[in-house]
């Protein structure tokens, strides 16, 4: 089974965290500091994680990068070999969707493979949603999806999407 | 005196232990640049790198069972960048040339991020 690397990217607080330790089926390794700035939450990730899921017969490598940009080098050194990408956006914070744009087409340039859009925290009022999300990114609608990154179920489906890009690009 | 000048006193003594130093940074966890000595450009850039070198440092020493993180190294052919936890709330950062003496080095940086933790 050829293993498939999968980044998982996107501004800070978007749930990449959550997912991998959601869907991995193996030890995830993380890498959270304890955050100094007012993200919402306590901790954030520095390094990377990495956590691996069997799906549609692959096995699956998810790399997932910090979201600041000061973290860009991360970005480069996680693109290296990747064969798709998950971008992840808060639909309650459309603010951070320029950032969103800015990994996106910082990882694009170094590994030009499929990417699919996944839009959380969809519970939150005034939210965007996934289509407005996929009008800002000039990203098709069908490669965008909401989810729910604690729930499997959910944060299974972009990276099934995923897939079938990866499949129809080999 | 404030906190930003506390530290900046701390890095100007090891500076003044330690002359041959080039970049010395107190980073906080998250990679933000806290304090510095040394060229201005790449200490933002410095600041972001260390925190993830330590935080990669860490869990590499979970998971092979080295025990607690005690320090990161990074030797180059020129040179090497040295970081030390302070505390658990920031990281401190120097680089230094090979022909330094390290254990000299070592025991002045760990000594520095003991009273760093004091202020930070």
């Amino acid at each position: 089974m050829e293993p498939l690397k999968i980044v998982i990217t996107g501004p800070v607080g978007a749930g990449k965290s959550t997912l991998i330790r959601t869907l991995s089926e193996t030890e995830v390794v993380d890498t959270d500091a304890i955050a100094t700035e007012a993200i919402g939450k306590p901790t954030t990730t520095v390094a990377l994680d990495h956590g691996t899921l069997r799906l549609d017969g692959h096995l699956l490598h998810l790399f997932g990068t910090p979201g600041q940009e000061r973290f860009d080098f991360m970005w480069e050194i996680l693109a290296e070999g990747a064969l798709g990408i998950l971008l992840m956006v808060r639909a309650d914070r459309p603010e951070t969707l320029p950032v969103a744009r800015n990994i996106l087409d910082f990882i694009k340039s170094r590994a030009p493979v499929p990417y699919v859009v996944g839009v959380t925290h969809l519970d939150q009022p005034k939210v965007w949603q996934p289509e407005e999300v996929a009008l800002f990114l000039g990203t098709p609608l069908e490669h965008t999806q909401g989810l729910d990154p604690r729930r499997p179920e959910e944060a299974v489906r972009p990276l099934v999407r995923l897939l079938e890009l990866i499949g129809t690009n080999a | 005196m404030s906190k930003q000048e506390q530290l900046q006193q701390l890095l100007g003594e090891l500076k003044a232990a330690l002359p041959e130093l080039k970049e010395i940074i107190v980073a906080s966890s998250d990679g933000l640049p806290v304090a510095q000595l040394g060229e201005s450009e790449i200490a933002t850039r410095l600041a972001a790198m260390a925190a993830t070198a330590h935080g990669l440092g860490k869990r590499i020493a979970t998971t092979t069972h080295l025990g607690n993180l005690v320090e990161i190294v990074i030797r180059g052919d020129q040179a090497y960048f040295i970081a030390y936890a302070i505390g658990d709330k920031g990281i401190l950062g120097l680089t230094t040339p090979a022909g330094s003496n390290l254990g000299l080095v070592r025991l002045e940086a760990q000594e520095y991020a003991r009273k760093l933790a004091g202020i930070l």
